[in-house]
Formats: structure tokens, sequence, C-alpha cells
């Protein structure tokens, strides 16, 4: 019997009291769940802390719900508009395009393009065989007549290849040229590869045409084990300007459209320039057809564009200078950005939903073989009423969604120094490749993914899910330990997500007094980042309240939230590193990376930015002595002794995981005040190499000065005030002993005085001190 | 190395005042990994020079030029099966044809072709006799061939249903004075009906049991046919039927016809044996291989129908050899249903290896050779027929045409055989081992791990082991720090991890795969009650594997 097993996504995580929402379910081994709202508070289970703790909403969604298991189209592609058939070729024909592919000898068929149907052996195509060499191939139902080229693709190069059909004699010839330079592939002038293959034969029949099957670049018409139509035979690689003839080229007019000129005979039936309709701003899924019938493209997957293409020279680095030389589209047949389920059920939330988090609790099965997903979203309240916001930083939740760090990654260990510690969600995750990866992982060719989702299950946005690397709660299970302390102090607050702040700018906080950001807000879209400093800059009072935040880019495209960008380069922390040329965010034109090279270091921002990360051990934090200023004496207010954080549920610290520190040379506001520090970090923390300059032997805990985190307070213009608290850990040492802790009792405090109306405490000890002692 | 060694070392965060943290720790003393590169200055094994000289032709790539690939008319089939690559040592461009047996087969058949013209004169009149008698059999061996290697149905009644044919159409031939030409297809027919009876106990009889019906089978034929009187029992065989050879050719005219319409006859079968083992049917059948018929049915491979019908073709075609046989040879002698026919026809089959055409063809040449042209050896040459045939049996897995296979699988044989007495287990890669590595980075990744593995078990020992139990993600000592960080950087295939069986109360140790989409091998049985405890688990075994290698 296959086991129980449930998974769900929603159209949208970020919802109002009354707003519909949509659930889609796929379900293996049971055709009904048990649906029931809850409203998560806690999620980690350790036992030192409140464990899991939901509460469940009356709505009308609940109830059984009838579920099935639905397909997912993996795999990017383009799809070309074609209503009237006029790439089903009756006559003569040439394809022709320029690809890079990336994994050749994949030991799968691929195609690269064509109007192919492989179930019913119908059309023709152009691809690559099961060892990497290209291949022309035809049929017309019966047989599959086939002309391989003469030598394998080499990898990560470039290449002309084009096929020209001669309906009269059918004559075809197959021919591939190396069109690599300097710059554009793996293999400079002095490995001495003739990459150049000419071959031709007679076919015995023309291809046929069914009318169902699409143009396709990338991929081909198939079917599954249900008969559904899918499309497989997926490409790995980039694929440059293509386009099709309708008749067969000679030689010599090939060689034009190799010399980089437009073709421009009659018989050109499509012309895909690739590189057409960029914006400075990004660029769209539509690739353009510039000839006369425009036959226009659409990707699937979301195709990764604006990569170097075929000519492109080396001397510019983005698409925006010479969008020409940036027609590369690349594809990976393990891509995934919307799961394009069908919705399962259209729910209308309760009107006087509390904001806060919540969740489809799905159930179904008996006793142990138990089956429970808990499908999370996001209640904002209709209208801002409370003092209090707490952002979760779902851009972060989403470049994190579904990594496979410990499974892909040799250096994983290295880096957090801890074995890694798998649930079976991990594994069975790590087994399954329908439901995509992260934007830390690699696909399978090696290349970094660089779009990630929420139109998927993403099983580690959810409440109870533990980091195998790390071995802690991480992202929303973190978070969940601020807003069940928010819950426990009494204190009346609203939530809001990234989606909203790069959609609604400094408005979505301007409401309110404070606002507190999640444990681990790394990635900020510039909006984002704008519409934080606007906030702080106006009056409004922010509680950092985590480390490593507002350091990576990331890219949304207006009207799609569900997919982040990210691309990453020379410095920082980087799982992967983008291509050179290929920095910059095909969504919004903005270059990736982290967003210190750009001139905003975190602590321009919040005084405090990355100094280290690392695992195993989290230390506490020791007052400094500037939290005995009279200025800010009260966020210390009722702590005994000098300590702050001697425990938590992530590794028994406040100070741990990725710890932030102030630093003068990087922007942290002058008037900036140290709270207090953290120190004695072992040498599993090494320094932010965003930091270093040179590497060399000390640059871990026991050795460096800089493996710290400092917590820190400013004031800002118009009554605002930043407070910033140091370390990822901090959050996850907030349930210790029932909440009561020091490190509950200075964030309590900083909460209370930026929610109350008028001036902070401590505004009136600014003058110059004159001291007897 | 004892606890109490008396060399401690200081934990550089105890000041800190961390709770977990010790001041001080017993430890090994410092040894400098230098030792082991310093110490190492020649390999273990002698290093032997390595590389080929090429002394045959490679044709070389020729991207500019266009290259027409023919095709077998009407087929798709491309004449020459090539493989265009890279060469590993200099990157040219060469092509290289992986099926080299058409060439063979055409020098071959064109020598058959002209081979009369080159008959010495004195051995003219026997050596085509025999080449017509070899392009009989040859046709008889690969409709044989077929039904042995490609259905798989151990039959020994081939001749029986080939002389059964010879002389029901002898006899038709001589009673109703039928031309020749009709008694080929007359064959077949008989051939179809003989075929279809003794197909039937085919797909129940297993082997042996098979083998021994058919040649009662054959038995049976030879008796009736000997026995009765219209088969000519008194005159040894059925003489008289129509013969395609004109009586008033010269007698050279005569043979050389002869010589050729049974080349003929060869080409044909050599034509059915492509067209039934390279097409459908005998697909069909190479995905049932012996031993596997089960798990081929299972998945939906009707084989034994395709076997029935391979059996009904071969017997028909087999039929119609025989009505050809009675029209070369003008009748039939009762010899064709002899024990010792069935045995040579065997050896031809044996002698070539089963299941291949060209073992077919030069098995039977080799047969009628000595049988036909060297009969005035006598007796003496079914001994060395005999003594071939045993030779084959004894040391060659399939017949002369499997001696390339065999040769190769033996040479790797010895190949790893004296790679394993040379190559230590972890050790520096050889240079035989070094031409087979394509990313060279690996051989010097090999020595350095080599080199720190000696070091890092010169480290290991119960100070530290108490050291990591004490303080699994402290501040650790020296040694303990290099055994960890050693540990940590190891690739991901067999690298341990936890896996939590459940959550805050049971833990075991699994071994990654590093290979997405293949799930952790779990290594032991143990639960283990705390991350930590299966922390320390996971340390000792990666001690314990260190030590081992």
């Amino acid at each position: 019997m296959t086991p129980v097993r449930l998974f769900g996504y929603t159209d949208r995580i970020s919802v109002k009291p009354g707003e519909t929402i949509q659930f889609h379910v796929s379900a293996e081994g049971t055709d009904t769940a048990e649906a029931q709202l809850v409203r998560l508070i806690h999620g980690d289970q350790n036992p030192s802390g409140p464990g899991f703790v939901e509460e469940e909403v009356a709505c009308t969604a609940n109830g059984r719900w009838r579920v099935e298991r639905q397909f997912t189209q993996v795999g990017s592609f383009l799809e070309v508009d074609d209503p009237e058939a006029r790439l089903a070729f009756t006559n003569s024909f040439t394809l022709f395009a320029f690809v890079h592919p990336t994994w050749p000898a994949s030991g799968k068929r691929q195609t690269i393009i064509g109007r192919w149907d492989g179930d019913r052996k119908q059309g023709y195509g152009i691809g690559i065989d099961e060892k990497g060499y290209l291949q022309f191939w035809s049929g017309r139902g019966e047989e599959i007549e086939r002309l391989t080229a003469t030598v394998p693709l080499q990898v990560q190069m470039w290449y002309f290849v084009a096929v020209t059909f001669d309906a009269e004699t059918r004559r075809t010839t197959l021919h591939q040229v190396g069109v690599g330079n300097r710059y554009n592939g793996l293999l400079g002038k002095v490995a001495l590869v003739d990459y150049e293959s000419r071959s031709s034969a007679t076919f015995r029949s023309m291809p046929g045409n069914l009318a169902s099957t699409p143009f396709l670049m990338a991929g081909s018409r198939s079917r599954d084990a249900q008969q559904r139509a899918c499309v497989s035979e997926l490409y790995w690689g980039k694929i440059d300007r293509c386009g099709a003839f309708g008749q067969a080229l000679q030689s010599a007019e090939l060689d034009t459209i190799r010399s980089e000129l437009v073709p421009t005979m009659d018989s050109l039936v499509a012309y895909w320039d690739t590189s057409a309709g960029y914006t400075d701003r990004g660029i769209g899924d539509v690739v353009v057809d510039v000839g006369r019938y425009k036959l226009n493209a659409r990707g699937y997957n979301r195709p990764v564009r604006g990569q170097t293409g075929w000519n492109w020279d080396g001397f510019t680095d983005c698409f925006r200078l010479a969008p020409q030389e940036f027609g590369g589209i690349e594809f990976h047949a393990d891509a995934l950005t919307d799961c394009n389920w069908k919705a399962t059920e259209t729910v209308v939330l309760p009107h006087g939903l509390k904001s806060g988090c919540y969740a489809m609790r799905l159930r179904s099965g008996w006793g142990k073989s138990v089956s429970e997903e808990h499908v999370v979203f996001f209640v904002r309240p209709r209208r801002p009423r409370a003092r209090i916001a707490f952002l979760f930083p779902t851009l972060t939740y989403l470049a994190f969604a579904n990594e496979r760090l410990s499974f892909d990654h040799p250096e994983r260990e290295a880096l957090t120094g801890q074995s890694a510690v798998l649930s079976d969600i991990d594994i069975e995750m790590y087994m399954r490749n329908d439901f995509g990866l992260s934007t830390y992982d690699m696909h399978a060719d090696g290349n970094g993914v660089c779009y990630s989702s929420y139109h998927r299950p993403v099983m580690n946005m959810r409440p109870r899910y533990r980091m195998p690397s790390l071995d802690v709660a991480s992202g929303l299970a973190a978070d969940l330990s601020i807003i069940a302390w928010l819950d426990h102090s009494g204190f009346e607050y609203e939530v809001l997500t990234d989606e909203d702040l790069h959609r609604d700018g400094s408005e979505a906080l301007s409401p309110y007094a404070c606002v507190i950001s999640g444990s681990r807000p790394e990635y900020y879209t510039e909006q984002m980042l704008d519409a934080t400093e606007d906030y702080i800059a106006g009056g409004g009072r922010y509680i950092y309240a985590g480390g490593n935040g507002f350091n990576a880019t990331a890219g949304i495209r207006d009207g799609e939230p569900w997919i982040m960008e990210c691309r990453r380069r020379d410095d920082g922390y980087k799982p992967w590193v983008s291509r050179y040329g290929e920095h910059y965010m095909a969504t919004d034109g903005m270059r990736g990376g982290p967003w210190k090279v750009l001139g905003r270091a975190t602590q321009k921002l919040v005084g405090i930015g990355l100094s280290s990360s690392g695992g195993g051990r989290s230390e506490l934090y020791r007052r400094m002595p500037d939290s005995y200023h009279r200025t800010v004496s009260w966020i210390t207010k009722g702590v005994d002794g000098e300590i702050i954080g001697d425990a938590g549920l992530a590794n028994d610290g406040a100070a741990g995981l990725a710890l932030d520190y102030y630093d003068r040379a990087l922007g942290t506001p002058p008037h900036t005040k140290i709270i207090a520090s953290s120190g004695g970090h072992t040498d599993s923390y090494v320094v932010n190499q965003q930091l270093v300059l040179y590497s060399y032997l000390g640059l871990y805990g026991s050795y460096d000065w800089r493996v710290h985190a400092d917590m820190t307070y400013f004031t800002a213009p118009h009554g605002g005030a930043v407070f910033a608290c140091g370390s990822v850990a901090f959050a996850q040492s907030l349930p210790i002993n029932n909440f009561r802790n020091n490190a509950s009792r200075v964030l309590g405090n900083v909460v209370e005085a930026f929610a109350g109306a008028g001036r902070l405490p401590g505004f009136a000890w600014v003058n110059e001190e004159k001291q007897w002692a | 190395m004892s606890i109490d060694s008396g060399i401690t070392w200081r934990n550089p965060l105890f000041v800190w005042g961390g709770k977990r943290d010790v001041e001080e720790l017993p430890t090994i003393p410092f040894r400098s990994h230098q030792e082991v590169w310093e110490g190492t200055r020649r390999s273990a094994t002698k290093l032997n020079v390595v590389g080929r000289l090429r002394y045959y032709y490679k044709w070389p790539g020729h991207g500019g030029t266009m290259w027409n690939r023919l095709r077998y008319w009407p087929t798709r089939r491309r004449v020459l099966r090539l493989r265009g690559e890279y060469n590993p040592k200099t990157l040219r461009a060469e092509k290289t044809i992986v099926d080299k047996r058409p060439i063979w087969w055409i020098l071959g058949l064109l020598a058959l072709a002209i081979a009369p013209l080159f008959t010495p004169g004195d051995l003219q009149n026997t050596l085509l006799t025999a080449g017509a008698t070899f392009g009989i059999y040859a046709a008889i061996s690969l409709c044989w061939m077929l039904i042995m290697g490609t259905a798989g149905v151990f039959s020994l009644a081939t001749y029986a249903v080939v002389g059964t044919a010879a002389f029901v159409t002898a006899l038709l031939a001589v009673k109703f004075a039928l031309p020749w030409w009709l008694l080929p297809p007359i064959g077949a027919l008989v051939g179809l009906v003989f075929g279809g009876i003794i197909a039937l106990p085919a797909t129940r009889l297993d082997g042996f049991y098979y083998a021994l019906l058919t040649l009662g089978l054959n038995e049976l034929c030879r008796v009736y046919f000997v026995t009765s009187k219209e088969f000519g029992s008194a005159n040894g065989g059925l003489y008289g039927a129509a013969t395609y050879i004109p009586e008033d050719w010269s007698q050279l005219g005569q043979l050389l016809l002869a010589y050729y319409a049974c080349f003929g006859l060869m080409l044909l079968a050599l034509l059915l044996y492509r067209f039934v083992n390279g097409r459908r049917l005998g697909r069909i059948l190479r995905m049932a291989p012996e031993k596997r018929e089960a798990f081929a049915e299972a998945t939906g491979v009707n084989f034994r129908q395709a076997r029935v019908w391979v059996f009904l073709i071969s017997s028909a075609a087999l039929g119609f050899i025989g009505g050809f046989y009675t029209s070369n040879f003008g009748g039939v002698a009762f010899s064709i249903f002899n024990f010792d026919t069935v045995l040579l026809g065997l050896a031809m089959l044996v002698i070539g290896g089963v299941g291949r055409a060209e073992g077919a063809v030069v098995g039977t040449l080799i047969v009628v050779f000595f049988d036909q042209v060297l009969n005035t050896w006598g007796p003496a040459r079914f001994m060395i027929i005999g003594l071939i045939m045993l030779l084959v049996v004894l040391y060659l897995r399939n017949g002369l045409f499997g001696i390339k296979a065999q040769f190769r699988a033996w040479r790797d044989k010895k190949k790893s055989e004296r790679r394993s007495t040379r190559a230590e287990k972890g050790g520096e890669i050889l240079p035989e081992e070094a031409t087979e590595t394509e990313d060279k980075s690996v051989i010097y990744q090999r020595r350095h791990d080599k080199m720190t593995r000696d070091h890092l078990k010169t480290l290991v020992s119960p100070e530290i082991i108490e050291e990591h139990r004490h303080s699994l993600n402290g501040q650790h000592s020296e040694a303990l720090e290099r055994l960890l960080i050693y540990f940590r950087t190891r690739p991901q295939v067999e690298k341990y991890a936890i896996m939590a069986v459940e959550r805050f109360e049971g833990y075991r140790i699994v071994a990654l795969s590093g290979h997405r989409g293949v799930a952790p091998r779990v290594v032991e049985d143990r639960i283990y009650a705390t991350p930590d405890e299966a922390c320390h688990g996971v340390f000792m075994r990666r001690v314990q594997d260190l030590l081992e290698s």
C-alpha cells in the first residue's frame, strides 16, 4: 500500500481576513484529508521550550477535503505560440540555433528545438543523443530516422547548429560549428579541439505532423504513465538566437547567419531574437519572434534569461549595456517555479481572523501512519490597528525553500562544524525530484539555482522543521519563537511579509510604531531595503531581532511575488557563484550578490552587520559599558547581573549561528551604543568572507576579535530608533524558562518603549559628561 | 599511549567562562604533518612506464567537409557504424569503426564469389563440389542457428526436416515429373508442416528432453525412409528428379552453375537470418535470454510466441533447402538422416559459435573443408573435426567468434589481478590507473588524502577520543581539530550523518549516498538517545575507518 502523503501550497502567502485563498494539494495513498485551520504559535519542539503550539480556528473550510495526486511538470522550456501550425513543415525547411550545452552526455536524450512527439514518434527535432552527440531526427509514427554529428558536443562551449531538409530529394544536412571566443566558453584556443562537424544523409520520408504537437525549445512532447501530455527530453544548457526557414538553405547562407547577420530571406518562417525586448528593469518570459508571423515563445518554469550569449566578447558584464550580447537563455531539466496543480479548495477566510501566521492543517491516515501537512500562510490585518508589526522574512524562506545542503554540499559539515541530523522529510525530499530546489542548491548540471518559488510545497517552511545541517529550528520555525514570545508577553501585534513590504514600500510599515524583523531577514530587494530605511528615517522604531540580515540582494517581478531571483557574486558566503556577466538579475536588472558591495552594508541601516557564522555551540552576551549610560540603561532594566542570553533553543545560547557586529568603517551610525557583546566563540565560527581581504591562518573564533555579536541601539530622526539583537540565535533564547530570562527581559523593555507613544526613554541625557571620578 | 602522558592542552576559551569549558585536558605530543611528506621519498611499488604506440590507421576528423552518410537501401541502416570522438591524449578528432563485421562479410563473400577463378586445375572438381556442398550446408546451419541461437530451442531434427522435404519432393518429382523450380517451394510447404508438428512439444519440453525427442524423430525418419520401398530402399536413396543443371553443359559449366546456385542459396539464408534475428522477433527473444524468461514474461514480452514463429520460419526455410537439395543433386541419399550428419552439423555450429551468422558460415566452411576437401585422409579427418570441436568446447566460451570477447575478459581479469597486487588500498594511483582517470586532479587528491591519513592515524589516541566525547562542539585541541576537519571535509559519498528516528528521542547513524534521489544507507541498528551520543558514534566510526584504511 502506498504510504499516505499530503503536500500542499497556497496561491498567495499573504492574505487579509475575508479574502479568498486557494489551496493546491497533492495526495498519495488517500483521497480524503481532514482540514483544520490553525494559528501557529510556536514550532520548535526542543524540550527546553514550550514545544509545538497551535490554536484551532473555526473556518467554513474545516472538515473533509477530497484530494488527489497531482502532476508536476518539472524542467524549464519554451513553448511557441503557433496556432496556424506554420512550423509543421510540409516542404523543405531549415532549423538553426546557437547553443551552449551544460550537460551534453547526461545519458538521456535532449531536444534543443523541434516539433516532436516522442510518444507518437511524429515530427522532427534537433537535439542531443544519450552520448552527447548533436542529432537531428524525424518520424512519421513508425520508425525514427536520425542523422548524428561526427564529434561529441563539448560541455560549456558555444556552437552554431543547423539542419536543412530538402523535401524533394529528402537530403538532410546537419551542421555543427564551434563559435567560442576568448570569453564565452570553458576552453580557450589553446585546447586544440575541432568542434566542427558536417554530415548529410538521404532520409526515407518527410517528418510527420500531428496537429497537437507544440513547437518547443529545450524539450519535446511526451506522455507520462497516465497518458497525460507532458514535456520530456529536456535540455540542459543555453540557447541563444534560433529560427526556422521554409527552404533548405545552402552552406553559404548558413555561414551568413553564423556571422551574426539577422537573416532576411523571404523563406524565413521564424527568427527568435532572444535578446529582443530587454529593459533595464528586467526581462519577461516571452521570447520574441521578429519574423513576420510573430511566433512568440513563452517560458515555462522560468528559463533563465539575460545570460551571456554566443557573441558575448567579455567587455561588458551586464545585459543592460549590450543586450545583443546577452541573448543566452539557460534551461535546466530540474527547474521548477510552479507546480501548477489544480486548486483543491478555494477558501474564504473568516472576517474576524486575528493577524498572524496560519496554516491549513491536513491530516490523513490512521495511527502511526498518519500524515500531517501544514500549508502555511500569513494573515495581515484588514486595516492596521496594532502598534507593533512582526515582519516575516518570507523572501529568505523562499531562498532556502527545500534546500538540500546536507546532502549535496561536501563543505556543509565543515561550515557548520557538526554532522547533519536528518529527518524523514529531508530524506523524502532528497529522493523526490518534483518539488524543486532552493537558491542554495545546484541544478544537476552543476549550475546554481537562481529561482525559487512558493507555488510548490515548501517543506522547510513548516512550523516544526529543523534545518538538518545545523540541527536547530530555522526560518519560520525559529521566527515562531518571537511570535510565541509576543503572545506570551501580551503585546498586541500584527504580521506582515516581505511580499507586502516589496509591494507597498514604507507604507506597509508606517502605520506601526514598532516593527520587529525575523531572526534571519537575509534576502532583500531594493524596494524592501529602501522602505525599511525610509521607515526608520521617518521616525519608525525598528527591532532587528536577528542576524545575517539585509545582506543579500534578491529580485521579485511585479505581479509574480511567488518567485524570487537570486544571483551570487564573488564576495560573501555563497553555495555557488554566477558566471561572469551573469550577475545581474533578469527580474529587475539589479546586480546580484551582497548589498555591502553595492554600498549598502547592513551597518548603514541597522548599525550592525554580519561578522561571522558557524554552528555547534552558541555563546552568551555580556553587557558592555555603554549599557550603563542613562540614554540606554532602560534597555537592561531588570537584568540581573551582566549576562544576557545564557541559554537558548539554538545550541543553548543567544549568540550563535550567524553573528552581526558594529563597524564604523561600514557605516554604523556614529552615535550607536553597544549594549552587550558575545565572545569566546569556538573556531567553528569564521570571519565573514566579505570582511577579509586575504585568507590567513587565524580567522577563527578563538583568534579573531571580529568573531562576536554586538547588541546595539541608536536613535533615528523624528523619534525613530533601531535596536539590533546581533545574532540569529537570539530569538530562540526567548522561550527559555517559560519566557522568563534576561534576553526576554531586554527585548520586552525595548518593545514596550518602542510601542509606547511619545518620546523614547533616555532621550534627555545627551549632554557632555563632566565627571569627578 | 596512555592518558597520563603528562602533556596537556590548555583551552583558549576557558577564560571566557563558558559553562561547559574545561581549563585543560590531557593530550598527545605534537607531531608535524610534514613528517609524512618528508618521509615519503619513493613509492611503495615500482612505477611502470605506460603508453601504447598506434600501429594501425585511424581516420582523422574532417569537420569542414560534408560527410555523406550512406544507408542500405531501402532500410535506414547506415553502411558502417562509426563513432567520432576526440583522442583523449591529443584531442584530435578521430573516427572509429564500431562494427567492422560488414567489411569482413563483404570481403569474405567476395572471396567466395571469385574463388572458382583461382581453383587449381587438378583440384577443381573436388573444390567446386565442396563449394556447392558448403553453400547448402551453410544455409542449413544458418537456419539451424536461428532455431538454436535466436529461438533458443535445442532441436536436433534439422536434418530430419531437410531430408523429409528432399525425399518428398524427390518422390513427387519422380512420380509427377515436376519441373525443378517447383521443388523448393513444395519443400518449404513440407518443412512448414513438419516444423508445425515438432513445434508443439517444443513449447512444453525443456532443453535436454526436447533434444532427445528430436534426435529420436530423426532416427524414426531414417528408419522410415530406409525401409519404405517408394523411397528407394533398394538403391540407397531416391534419384531421378528434375535438376536445374542442364545436362548438355560441360562438366566445368555444371560445376560452376551448382557452385553459384548454392552460393546464392546461402545468401538467401543470410538474408533470412538478418531479417529474423536482427528485427522484431530477434529483439523480443534477446529480451528473454535463458534463465530470465520469467522476468521477460512478467514485463510483457511474449517470447513463447516469438519462439514458435522463429521455429516455423526456419522449418519452412529448411524445407526449401531440402527441395533445393533434390533439384541440385537430382535426388537424395539416406545418409542425410545419418547420425554422423547431425553431429557434423552440430560441429559446424559449435565451432563457429552459437548465436551468430558468421559462426554458422565459418564453422560450416571448416567442417566441409575437412569432410570434403581432405577426403583423401579417410576417417582421420573426422577425428580432426572431433578434436577441433573438443578443443572449442573445452577452451572457448562461445566458439571461434567469441575469442575476442573472451580474450578481453581474460586480459581484464589479469589486469585487475596484477593491479590488486601492486596497488595499496586508498593509496596513490598507479601510472596504469592514471591513464584511466579523466580528471587528473583526482590523482593528486588521492596523494594528499593518503599523506593526510598517514599523519592522522598517529593522532588517534584515548586522550583524543575522550576529549571528543566530552566536548563535541566546543573548542578542540590541535590534534582533535585536525581529525575533525579531515572528517568534515570528506566527499558526500558514504559520508556519515545522523538520522532522527524520533526527534529528541532516538537517533541512528546513516551514510549519505552522494547521489540525488538515493536515500542514505542505515549503517547500524543501534539507536542513540541524543544527537550528541550519535555524533560521538559517528566520530568513533570515522576513526575506525581511518585506522582501517
